[in-house]
């Protein structure tokens, strides 16, 4: 049970840095996108992690009757992506180029707010905490699979 | 009779060192799990001093009643007191993968001890 849980929740963990690969994908993909679906250039976009506490307030309550979690404390419940939002704290970069099909009256681009390097930094921090994932998963599959011997014909 | 094989001191003190060792293995995951994000703050089980407390003062008969080993409750507590980064997250990824390691081996030994346990009453069992 609860190492079926344990690897529950590293399984959050690699859905959630999963996600936050493909945002950081996407982002690095348009970072020329000068005309999205609101005619507006492409705006950087950013997954927001929340911790999951475990199965609201029954599981709350049951876990307090069997004499767990005493003080309120659980373990929690892995982590979810709750939201991906658009980067609004960072301005469009303005690149001078009259050529350019969406140029205003002034020769001037507005091109997104994507810095390749900072979506780079981004992409290896969460491919670590993806392979981290991985090590707590195959720890939990050894773990269980001792367990499975004990009692077993020697 | 059964309760004197599966009773003893050692063997109840293992099993709860074995359900610890679990426990601590889905919090070191959660933990991991939680490494990015913003506020998080880790937990940890807190077990070993307890159990220690309780096999050191087992001769004495009124601690034995009032606290025995098999009510020992691994406890998970939250450190809300330290950070790491600046979004206030305290999870340490380099503490987490030791502990994990250092606990997967020690789950290891406990059930590899509870296995030599079961086989040395097999033998008993068997006479031979």
């Amino acid at each position: 049970m609860s190492i079926a849980s344990s690897m529950q929740i590293s399984a959050s963990g690699l859905t959630a840095e999963r996600v936050r690969l493909d945002v950081i994908s996407n982002n690095i993909a348009n970072v020329n996108t000068t005309r999205g679906a609101d005619g507006q250039p492409y705006r950087r976009q950013q997954v927001v992690f929340a911790a999951r506490q475990a199965g609201g307030a029954f599981a709350a309550a049951l876990a307090a009757a069997r004499g767990e979690g005493r003080n309120g404390q659980m373990t929690g419940a892995g982590v979810q992506v709750t939201a991906i939002e658009p980067d609004r704290t960072h301005d469009f970069k303005i690149v001078h180029d009259p050529g350019h099909p969406d140029a205003d009256a002034n020769g001037n681009v507005r091109l997104p707010n994507v810095e390749p390097i900072v979506e780079m930094v981004d992409m290896i921090a969460a491919s670590r905490a993806y392979e981290a994932g991985v090590t707590a998963i195959n720890s939990a599959k050894q773990m269980q699979q001792r367990a499975l011997e004990i009692g077993r014909a020697s | 009779m059964l309760d004197r094989l599966f009773g003893g001191d050692t063997f109840v003190a293992t099993t709860r060192a074995l359900d610890a060792a679990a426990l601590r293995h889905q919090v070191i995951a959660n933990n991991l799990a939680n490494v990015n994000t913003p506020g998080y703050k880790r937990q940890e089980v807190q077990f070993e001093a307890q159990l220690a407390r309780a096999l050191a003062q087992r001769d004495n008969p009124c601690v034995r009643a009032c606290t025995p080993i098999s009510a020992i409750k691994p406890q998970v507590v939250t450190i809300n007191t330290t950070s790491m980064r600046n979004d206030g997250n305290n999870v340490d990824m380099e503490t987490e993968m030791v502990q994990l390691a250092a606990n997967t081996l020690t789950f290891e030994a406990l059930s590899d001890r509870i296995a030599g346990y079961f086989s040395g009453l097999k033998a008993v069992i068997n006479g031979r």
